[in-house]
């Protein structure tokens, strides 16, 4: 799972979002929201919408949160797994974290070229009787065009920032971005033939035998009826609704990486060993 | 690849490219990987188990629970009966269903129908105990968006709510009391049957009340065709109801699309259930009057004489005011001087010996009690009588407004010793924080007792629960608990089975049995020996099924 940390979780994501700490100990923290972020998260439009028409100053609250178990009946809000704080926190992650252009940090004196990547995370549902996701971190190199998978892992070891680092020039793309889009979908396309669907089998085949029992039911039914022929023909859409077997591919989120040929050449090569 | 349906993102690289093209707003690293990682954490790899669980850490789930909710959703996918017995957390079965679904993001939008007096806890439950926002029903209508409501099934079907509502595509829609549908022709179940849904749960501790073909109606809404069609399953499997549990065949079909765990199966150290008879007698007047009463009915027996009798043994106000009713009426009355000569009678009559009895019971104690009534007059007659005797009570039924049932609930857990109730206040109300209850009046029907007892003897009481069961000698009531409830074991055990024995019985009513025995019968002893019969009957049928398991 990709937050083994919560309280480290819940710490860069207030820093991140230029909020003060106020105190970070034994499972606890408390911040000093800002305005942006108490709109966003503290769900009281109202306050802030008299706040503005007034033309007076906001007093954005200070909040605590409790991550250690053990201490959850102290003052603050417990958050956990399923806490609909975190929840809603992801949610304001899924807009803000979603597009991005991010430069490697590179400490030179010389000019020095960096090499765009378009970066995308996807993310694959598979629905049928069940369901399932499954993520796939996908780095399309947009000058030679190599592809790696799991390139999260990847920039985790680099330093990375917003800005372009002196010295630096971004190679212009040889592959455009839609086209570097189409190659990565195409590339989960491909790995979709190659896997094994017994799932979508089941359901196709499940998704029969309850037709053939709703036929069934109806069989006596005859156009004297219309109520009942419509009710069918619901009944029927409601089982497709239920069983039809539907891969959804979605971004999650992506961008343009522009990381020095060192960094890139050995995240390629990497990904042949 | 087979036949699966591809649905590709179209809308994030034209929104990227054009923000690449117009030098748009970028996010931060930092931000980019906790979003990665935040979808990372929020998706399910696996098709199987449950996730939900490890959402809800603040809730102990008990095995049977979880198991459930398992089955649905793996083996039932999404569609079926929820039958547990009173008090085993049907509720919760559900909410973790409907959570599991959502979490996956299978459901977004869903229809909760449950009793108008339960639609609050309802809405609470989701939300303390599974973290769902819920919304009740009221005046602004939220049908048309994408939510989770929970509604009673009478606003629901209430135009203009109704068209609306079935132009709805639901991906979960859930039925509480759903015994309550069993009935193809009615206007309920047309509705249910013709709401656009994918998932569908129905909840009922009585998925086999009456006919055989309940069960083939309620299933025909999940799954059409599983039972075969009309004319097949009465073909097949007949009208006797003895073919649910004697057919292999049916009952392994049922189990495909219904849960049911009994209290026994749970493995659950349940809290004792003390039981006790109260016996009651009456002062002579009033054994006087009773006797009066069972003349004149027996003599000229109408409709409702049993109801006047049963009524007297409860109280003098709700014989009083059945009897006026009946006088009122602008007909012949057969006896109507017996009857107006009994009145003057009942006028004259003590304060009821039940509610002496009452009295005695509850007032060198703080604990807290809930008295069960048939009767609304009743209901209103000791409400009085106890704040005579200083003793705080709030009034519960059926008819009230949600806001006031919540609000009654809530006076009665925080403030007042006694709630009064009659019996359709006994539905879904949990009030497992009080953990004695006095049955004033006895119901005929073994079932609703249990219904009744399962409100406060159920996963989360504490305490041992003490039940007292009042009976007045000398009365149809003496022959009731004799001859039915303590041959039957009633109260030694926990129902359990019963329902299934009287199913298979065929008594599907046993109110209706119990009543038919009094007005036919010209004799006590007539009376006697055919109550004893039907208790022998079942408590043969008990034992039989004792030895099989």
């Amino acid at each position: 799972m990709a937050l083994e940390n919560l309280h480290d979780f819940l710490t860069d994501y207030f820093t991140a979002n230029q909020c003060d700490i106020i105190e970070n100990y034994n499972g606890k923290l408390s911040i000093q929201l800002t305005d942006k972020m108490d709109e966003l998260l503290m769900n009281r439009p109202f306050y802030w919408q008299y706040v503005k028409t007034l033309g007076y100053p906001g007093e954005p609250m200070k909040v605590s949160f409790i991550t250690n178990p053990n201490r959850r009946d102290e003052e603050g809000e417990w958050v956990h797994f399923g806490s609909p704080r975190l929840h809603q926190i992801f949610n304001t992650l899924i807009s803000q974290g979603k597009f991005t252009k991010i430069f490697e940090r590179v400490t030179t004196e010389l000019r020095t070229p960096l090499v765009p990547w378009l970066v995308l995370n996807i993310r694959i549902s598979y629905t049928g009787k069940h369901k399932k996701d499954e993520i796939k971190s996908m780095g399309l190199q947009l000058i030679n065009g190599a592809m790696i998978t799991q390139i999260m892992d990847e920039l985790e070891v680099l330093s990375l920032q917003s800005s372009i680092p002196d010295f630096c020039y971004t190679i212009t793309p040889l592959i455009r971005l839609k086209s570097g889009y189409q190659r990565i979908i195409q590339y989960i396309e491909n790995y979709l033939q190659d896997i094994d669907h017994t799932w979508a089998q089941e359901s196709w085949h499940h998704l029969e035998e309850e037709q053939k029992l709703l036929e069934h039911f109806y069989e006596n039914v005859n156009d004297d009826h219309p109520d009942l022929i419509s009710r069918k023909d619901q009944e029927l859409i409601d089982l497709k609704n239920r069983f039809k077997p539907q891969i959804n591919i979605e971004v999650v989120n992506g961008g343009i990486f522009y990381l020095s040929h060192a960094s890139s050449i050995r995240i390629i090569n990497e990904h042949l060993q | 690849m087979m036949n699966i349906q591809l649905n590709r993102d179209q809308e994030f690289i034209e929104e990227f490219n054009s923000r690449i093209e117009n030098e748009g707003s970028f996010s931060s690293w930092q931000l980019f990987r906790m979003s990665y990682r935040s979808a990372v954490a929020t998706t399910t790899p696996e098709f199987k188990g449950l996730t939900a669980p490890k959402r809800l850490p603040h809730v102990t789930f008990l095995q049977h629970q979880l198991e459930c909710a398992q089955q649905v959703v793996e083996e039932m996918n999404g569609r079926g009966i929820l039958a547990d017995e009173v008090g085993l957390g049907k509720t919760i079965e559900a909410g973790l269903i409907l959570k599991e679904y959502m979490i996956r993001g299978l459901v977004k939008k869903a229809l909760i129908l449950v009793p108008a007096s339960l639609v609050n806890q309802w809405v609470n439950e989701l939300s303390q105990k599974f973290y769902i926002p819920a919304l009740s029903q009221r005046r602004r209508p939220v049908w048309d968006q994408q939510n989770i409501v929970v509604t009673s099934i009478d606003t629901a079907k209430r135009p203009p709510h109704r068209d609306i509502i079935l132009e709805q595509e639901y991906d979960f829609v859930l039925i509480d009391e759903a015994h309550k549908l069993k009935n193809h022709k009615t206007k309920n179940y047309e509705f249910v049957r013709s709401l656009k849904k994918k998932y569908c749960l129905l909840l009922t501790a009585t998925p086999v009340q009456n006919k055989l073909i309940d069960i083939f109606n309620l299933v025909s809404i999940l799954k059409p065709g599983h039972l075969g069609n009309y004319e097949e399953f009465t073909k097949q499997f007949g009208k006797d109801r003895n073919n649910l549990f004697n057919d292999a065949h049916l009952k392994q079909l049922i189990q495909k699309v219904m849960v049911r765990n009994r209290r026994e199966d749970t493995g659950i150290d349940w809290t004792k259930r003390n039981v006790e008879t109260v016996w009651i007698d009456f002062t002579d007047d009033e054994q006087q009057t009773y006797e009066e009463l069972t003349r004149i009915s027996t003599e000229s027996p109408n409709f409702s004489s049993i109801t006047y009798t049963r009524e007297l043994c409860s109280s003098r106000e709700a014989c009083y005011l059945s009897i006026k009713k009946l006088l009122n009426q602008d007909r012949e009355i057969a006896n109507r001087l017996d009857y107006e000569n009994l009145m003057k009678q009942i006028e004259q009559l003590p304060h009821h010996a039940k509610a002496l009895k009452i009295i005695e019971l509850i007032k060198d104690t703080d604990e807290k009690f809930i008295i069960f009534t048939e009767y609304r007059a009743t209901q209103l007659y000791l409400q009085w009588y106890l704040q005579q005797h200083g003793i705080s009570s709030v009034p519960f039924r059926g008819g009230f407004k949600r806001g006031k049932k919540d609000w009654m609930r809530q006076l009665f857990q925080d403030k007042v010793q006694v709630l009064i109730a009659t019996e359709a206040g006994g539905e879904g109300i949990n009030l497992q924080f009080c953990n004695n209850m006095i049955n004033y009046d006895l119901p005929w029907n073994p079932m609703r007792l249990e219904q009744r007892i399962g409100r406060i003897h159920r996963y989360g009481q504490e305490y041992d629960v003490n039940i007292y069961n009042f009976a007045i000698k000398n009365t149809m009531e003496e022959h009731v608990m004799n001859l039915l409830y303590e041959k039957i074991k009633l109260f030694e055990r926990v129902v359990g089975n019963l329902d299934a024995i009287l199913s298979e019985l065929e008594i599907g009513d046993v109110e209706k049995e119990i009543e038919t025995i009094f007005k036919e019968s010209s004799t006590d002893g007539e009376v006697k020996i055919k109550l004893e019969n039907l208790s022998s009957v079942i408590s043969y049928a008990q034992e039989q099924q004792a030895e099989e398991a």
